[in-house]
């Protein structure tokens, strides 16, 4: 297929989608939700594997399609059409505009992100995704949609620091950035595990993987039933998208990181089990089923991690785990939630929600409230009291009468001819000694 | 000799002008400023005389000295010759729209006879004839600090009249204690014949403490203030920008062609009572309330930088302090007109009452704000190049304290000059009438700052002007 | 006069003589002040674009006057100060088409043009000053005009805001002009050189350099606002929007950085000033500035206030840049100088759109404002996420070769400042979107005027959504030629010899 057709296909994935964000440009097209995975379909439909490179883009990056973005693709389109679906049941008037903007932000993220071929197009891509997943959470929801959404942020915003900073161990040691380079290059170098731990951290964060799955359940206990549908196929899905095409599998071998990884799988799989069965509601099995699928695909890459051998024979597997990963839970929310339709008392009672917040919301909080109360002049009070002594000292009645005075004694004649005399003294006496 | 003319004419023709204003009083205005217009044609003659051909010496009367007077031109009299014609020229204009009849009548002659007086005095080469336009000046100076009429100008008139006669009497002294040593009036010759004696001695300490007296140098500055602050704007003009650096500049000529070479602490001791002024001037400028009392002290003030060149004794000093004097001069010039113009505009000079003048005097308060830039030292003006070399020549003789000094004396400025402005843009507290000023007199404002704006553009050019005739090649330079 | 030696002088006139006109017309002249303003500010830009043509086929512009005996007045275009020019010229265009619109009807608005030019013209001087005296020349010329543009409204407030101004940045002139003279006095020259001009002097002149150094980075730093000298800049938003919106992304707060960048590459040389160890310090001031402005905006419920600390941590970066020593870390620096300007203006921009439109001031009356205005504030969050450093802006680009360079330089504690400040700038900006778009609105607006269907007026909409784009192209077609940060690589590898 020639080059220009492929390029415009694929900028048009995720470039379609972004484009129908803008109100003013959709307003005219019905089911705009449906319509912007209009170029993924055709891409899928194309059975050719192809790329385009576009090195005036950010630091020079691309979008390809081969087999197994092949998979991840269509996953994606399945997801988020009967998302889309969902989307057009009863929602709150005044906000479809926004929530279809945010939809179709996540959108975009989310294809563009399977599509990327090096490391900050799939950055970009994945922080677009975050914040639009961000606004599909809390937009129009109550207190504990609110809540979910800012711990979602939170965790959102470090998880990028983290990955941040992998970006940059690797820029230090090459200027291309796409996959197979950036591997190749950190792999030797003395910051590898550096950059595995904060790859590991940020994908975690973003993926919901215990033990870093603080926004999970808030998540999957308040999301709308079309954020609902989407949590397992885009943020889990990206995020353990990215810890595989980030982590150079097949060419490390780091056993100590990999055992590590591995008991941590277990443990979430264990927690999942256990916490879920204790928690009672079935409202909230998905989330426990996601904890134990991802623990499990943790361990498998603890795995893949030890031995290198392993990881080059198996990691192709990892796609296919996504894609399950995704499906499956989606299928798992749906039913759910039809149950739910069918039988209400199947249903426990929803959580609490006059929930403290939790710690880290809590005390970020207090410290600007404490902040915003000490006043907004640079140091104040100390200023203030330097303004004041400075004030009072030019206040004071022995300045001004110094002044005055010395004015006054220096017009008085006798004062003032005597001082002409001494100075003529004084020059001559100088002068006459030098 | 051809450029007899111009030194020559230099005086002859403010005191024709004198004459003239005074037979004709109802013409006294045209007939003013055509003289104006042909002194500054003279000086611009003399300069390109001087140019061409070096500094010139002309012998009255073909008299020569020791018995004669002569006259004679170099780059530093030049450099005086052209402050006062550009000072003189606009004051000139300024004073057209400023005086009613009856006070015109009495000013223009006076002003020219004043003007005649100080070309005289810089083109003077012996001490005495020196003594006779000091004497003349000061004369010419009372009366017309006297012609506001009132009280207050009498009584600053009367004062002034003492002081003036003070100084000119320890002059007047030490030049007969010299002429006693040395046989001789004249510079050239006493450069040569003066040594170190008793009399001499006397004679340097009687006439630097006259001098002193009358350039207002701390703590012989008492005078100043009321006396330019109750004169009528343009007198208060010449009186900051001229008159008191005629003494100064007599004693500029006398350190470097006469006085035997000195040890460094009597330059210490000039530069100290300099740092005083500088720094008392500025404090007593920032606690006063009205305009003219503020500026006058800022004139004791400015006056102080000029004598932080002594100690320094190197050229690039020495030119630092004359080209400060020159911006100062015109600076001074264009800030006393501009608070002539606010002061006609309101009736009062209060710094608090300003009234939004910035909306209604706008010309004024740009005049004022260009003007107190060059007395700051920022750039671009005449008072940053001056305040560079002098700067650059305390660093390089390693006296940097002096430098110091000048900062100092920058920042107080700037403390006043914003003071004022930022006043300017706000409201009063209680309105009053007000009336409208005539446009030359807005206009002339602006434009003697304009020159003190160019004089920081376009200074390469007096400075090499003010070393024709090595003025300081001779005693007390490096 | 070729045109190689006039053509500085050209692009100076060029706003100076539409200012200088502007003074003398009358208020109701109105069509014939705005275009005289747009008419200069056009002609500026192509004068530039013309300018840096010729200095890639390698054209010599430079003019010179002389000044002092032994030193000349210079204007020169070399790379850097076409960065400078261009970024002053394109932002210079942006704002004249915003103040029109956000002066429409106010009082005194011919001298407040008139100023307006001046200081364009001042901050083209310091842009294409070629020695430390012409460069002295022309920021205190900016410290001049700059004030009444901040006393424009007359009132008390304004006046003290414009007195603290002043202060600081007279005192900052005055250590600059010491710092200067001292500098010529050792050296004896002043001309701004590739690698600085300075390694050659006597080792006995080290410690007087060292000072000198202090001296200077002082002088530059308040008008850059570093701790402690940032001072003036929250005080001075009480100037109309337009002047913050300049001030803070153009003129004076770029004019202090920029000296500082002279300083450090064109004077001492950075390989040099490294030797001297005065690079650590400064890194460390900036570090230091970067965190205590993010930390001060967090505390701020106006608007402005705390967009004025932000800046205040943002130009730190700028120095930070300059501090590491390595041309990655330069890259990072001279880029930030670029992308933070049309960033911080777009969010300039934005807030005095919600003051003038709906009298919004502070951050708790801006809830739900995100559907009274969309296009305001989706410019908005198009400037915050670049402050953030979100892919694909142009802040995302400064970011990355900051830590990049800090990682080559060895001062790997420079990430986690960046770390530090990135998640200190999430807390303070994206609590503001927040409110914006997702909080319902109040009843009323505090000050409500009616534009019809539009939001706001074009001239006050079309700024920001320009600088908004331009903040998105900066950051996407950064590795295109012509962008930003090509014109950074090529700036250093002359300062570099590489």
């Amino acid at each position: 297929m020639n080059t220009t057709l492929s390029a415009i296909l694929l900028l048009s994935v995720p470039g379609y989608p972004l484009l129908l964000a803008f109100p003013a440009l959709r307003s005219r097209s019905p089911w705009p939700c449906h319509i912007a995975l209009l170029p993924a379909v055709i891409l899928l439909a194309v059975p050719a594997a192809f790329s385009v490179d576009l090195p005036w883009l950010l630091f020079g990056s691309g979008l390809a399609v081969g087999e197994r973005s092949r998979w991840l693709l269509a996953m994606a389109v399945v997801l988020w059409a009967a998302a889309a679906t969902l989307l057009r049941a009863p929602a709150n008037q005044p906000e479809s505009n926004h929530l279809t903007t945010f939809f179709l932000l996540t959108l975009a993220g989310s294809l563009g992100a399977i599509l990327a071929t090096d490391l900050v197009g799939f950055f970009t891509f994945s922080t677009l995704m975050g914040y639009g997943f961000y606004g599909l959470l809390v937009n129009g929801g109550e207190m504990a949609a609110q809540r979910a959404g800012r711990v979602y942020l939170a965790l959102l915003i470090l998880a990028d620091l983290a990955l941040f900073e992998a970006l940059l161990i690797v820029a230090a040691v090459t200027d291309d950035l796409s996959f197979g380079a950036a591997h190749q290059a950190v792999a030797p170098s003395a910051s590898l595990n550096l950059y595995l731990s904060m790859v590991l951290i940020g994908f975690a964060l973003k993926a919901g993987i215990w033990p870093l799955h603080f926004w999970l359940l808030p998540a999957f206990r308040s999301a709308r039933p079309a954020a609902a549908l989407l949590l397992g196929g885009v943020p889990i899905a990206t995020g353990l998208l990215g810890a595989v095409r980030w982590l150079p599998l097949g060419e490390i071998s780091s056993p100590g990181l990999g055992l590590a990884l591995q008991w941590l799988g277990v443990g979430a799989m264990l927690h999942a089990i256990v916490a879920g069965r204790m928690q009672g509601q079935l409202k909230m099995l998905p989330a426990y089923a996601a904890i134990f699928a991802t623990g499990l695909f943790i361990t498998a890459l603890g795995a893949g991690l030890a031995d290198s051998a392993a990881g080059s024979r198996y990691g192709d597997l990892a796609h296919l785990f996504i894609v399950s990963l995704g499906f499956g839970l989606a299928v798992l929310t749906v039913g759910i939630g039809w149950l739910a339709a069918r039988s209400p008392d199947a249903i426990a009672p929803a959580k609490r929600a006059g929930d403290p917040a939790p710690w880290f919301e809590r005390w970020p909080g207090a410290a600007v409230r404490w902040g915003a109360q000490m006043g907004s002049d640079t140091l104040p009070r100390l200023r203030g009291s330097w303004l004041a002594a400075a004030g009072r000292l030019w206040q004071i009645r022995a300045w001004q009468s110094a002044l005055d005075g010395g004015e006054r004694s220096l017009q008085r004649w006798a004062f003032a001819i005597t001082l002409l005399l001494l100075l003529g003294v004084a020059v001559a006496f100088i002068g006459a000694l030098s | 000799m051809p450029w007899l003319h111009w030194g020559v004419i230099a005086i002859v023709l403010p005191l024709a002008g004198a004459m003239s204003c005074f037979l004709w009083p109802r013409r006294a205005i045209p007939l003013g400023l055509v003289t104006a217009l042909g002194i500054v044609a003279c000086v611009a003659g003399l300069g390109w005389q001087l140019v061409e051909q070096g500094a010139q010496r002309y012998v009255v009367g073909g008299w020569g000295a020791p018995l004669g007077i002569d006259l004679y031109a170099d780059g530093l009299s030049l450099l005086m010759l052209m402050a006062t014609a550009a000072v003189g020229l606009g004051v000139s204009i300024y004073s057209i729209g400023y005086f009613n009849r009856e006070k015109a009548r009495y000013f223009w002659p006076l002003w020219m006879f004043l003007w005649a007086a100080l070309n005289a005095l810089f083109l003077s080469a012996d001490i005495f004839n020196l003594y006779v336009t000091l004497e003349l000046l000061g004369l010419a100076a009372v009366a017309l600090v006297a012609l506001a009429g009132g009280a207050e100008a009498l009584t600053g008139a009367m004062r002034y009249l003492l002081v003036s006669l003070l100084g000119s009497l320890f002059y007047l002294l030490g030049v007969a204690l010299l002429y006693h040593s040395s046989g001789s009036v004249d510079i050239a010759i006493l450069a040569a014949r003066v040594e170190s004696s008793p009399a001499v001695w006397a004679a340097v300490g009687l006439i630097s403490a006259g001098l002193l007296l009358k350039t207002a140098l701390f703590p012989l500055h008492f005078w100043l203030p009321s006396t330019h602050a109750s004169a009528p704007a343009p007198v208060s003009a010449l009186l900051s920008a001229l008159v008191v650096k005629a003494s100064f500049y007599i004693l500029l000529r006398l350190w470097l062609e006469i006085f035997p070479p000195t040890s460094a602490v009597l330059g210490q001791l000039l530069a100290l009572l300099g740092a005083a002024a500088v720094l008392w001037g500025g404090l007593q400028a920032l606690r006063q309330t009205r305009l003219k009392m503020l500026i006058a002290y800022s004139t004791v003030a400015q006056l102080g930088y000029l004598f932080l060149a002594f100690p320094l004794a190197s050229i690039t000093g020495w030119t630092g302090a004359l080209y400060m004097l020159l911006s100062h001069a015109v600076a001074k010039t264009a800030i006393f007109m501009a608070v002539g113009n606010i002061l006609y505009f309101g009736g009062h000079d209060r710094i608090a009452d300003l009234d939004r003048v910035v909306q209604r005097l706008p010309l004024t308060v740009t005049a004022f704000a260009l003007a107190g830039a060059s007395i700051m030292g920022l750039p671009p003006s005449g008072g940053f190049i001056a305040k560079w070399l002098l700067l650059e020549a305390a660093i390089r003789s390693g006296q940097w304290w002096w430098g110091g000094i000048l900062i100092l004396g920058g920042l107080l400025s700037a403390a006043w000059v914003f003071k004022v402005v930022g006043y300017a843009f706000t409201r009063s507290r209680a309105p009053h009438e007000s009336r409208a000023v005539p446009v030359g007199m807005e206009w002339s404002a602006l434009a003697m700052s304009m020159v003190a704006i160019l004089l920081g553009l376009f200074a390469s050019w007096p400075l090499a002007l003010m070393e024709i005739g090595l003025p300081f090649g001779g005693k007390g330079a490096e | 006069m070729s045109w190689d030696t006039g053509m500085p002088l050209l692009v100076l006139a060029s706003s100076l003589l539409p200012g200088l006109v502007i003074f003398f017309l009358p208020e109701e002249r109105v069509v014939t002040r705005t275009t005289l303003n747009l008419a200069g500010a056009t002609l500026k830009l192509a004068l530039v674009g013309v300018m840096i043509w010729g200095v890639l086929y390698g054209h010599h512009y430079e003019t010179r006057l002389p000044i002092l005996p032994g030193l000349d007045l210079v204007l020169r275009a070399d790379p850097l100060s076409i960065l400078f020019v261009a970024l002053s010229s394109i932002l210079w265009l942006v704002t004249t088409v915003y103040a029109i619109g956000y002066l429409e009807g106010s009082p005194n608005r011919s001298r407040f043009f008139g100023f307006f030019s001046l200081c364009v013209t001042a901050t083209v001087g310091v842009a294409l000053a070629g020695n430390l005296i012409t460069f002295l020349l022309f920021y205190e010329l900016l410290t001049l005009v700059t004030y009444p543009l901040i006393v424009h409204r007359g009132t008390e407030v304004a006046r003290r805001a414009g007195r603290t101004y002043l202060f600081y940045t007279i005192a900052g002139g005055t250590l600059l002009l010491l710092g200067t003279v001292w500098l010529y006095t050792l050296a004896g020259s002043l001309d701004f050189t590739a690698r600085g001009f300075l390694s050659g002097l006597d080792g006995a002149h080290h410690t007087a350099l060292v000072i000198i150094f202090v001296l200077l980075i002082g002088g530059l730093g308040v008008k850059a606002a570093l701790i402690p000298l940032h001072g003036w800049l929250p005080q001075a938003m009480v100037a109309p929007a337009p002047v913050s919106a300049l001030l803070h992304a153009v003129a004076v707060v770029k004019a202090g950085a920029f000296g500082i960048m002279r300083v450090v590459y064109d004077v001492y040389g950075i390989q040099f000033a490294a030797t001297l160890g005065v690079t650590l310090p400064l890194a460390i001031v900036a570090a230091v500035t970067i965190i205590y402005g993010s930390m001060r905006a967090l505390f701020q419920d106006d608007l402005k206030r705390r967009l004025a600390f932000s800046t205040v941590s943002q130009v730190a970066y700028i120095v930070l840049g300059i501090a590491i020593v390595g041309p990655v870390a330069t890259i990072g620096g001279l880029v930030h100088l670029v992308h933070q300007g049309v960033m911080k203006i777009t969010l300039f921009f934005c807030a005095g759109n919600l003051a003038e439109t709906l009298g919004i001031h502070k951050v708790s009356e801006m809830n739900g404002v995100g559907r009274r205005m969309p296009w305001t504030m989706a410019a908005f969050t198009i400037g915050t996420f670049g402050m953030i450093g979100a892919p694909p802006l142009a802040g995302f680009i400064s970011k990355w070769y900051l830590g990049v360079g800090a990682l080559d330089g060895g001062q790997g504690w420079v990430v986690f400042i960046l770390a530090g400040s990135s998640l200190l700038n999430a807390g303070y900006f994206l609590p503001i979107l927040y409110a914006a778009w997702f909080k319902a609105p109040p009843d009323s607006w505090p000050a409500e005027r009616s534009f019809g269907r539009r939001e706001t007026a074009w001239a006050l909409l079309a700024p920001p959504v320009v600088t908004a784009l331009l903040t998105l192209a900066a950051g996407l077609l950064a590795s295109a030629p012509f962008s930003p940060l090509q014109w950074a690589h090529f700036i250093t590898t002359l300062e570099y010899a590489l």
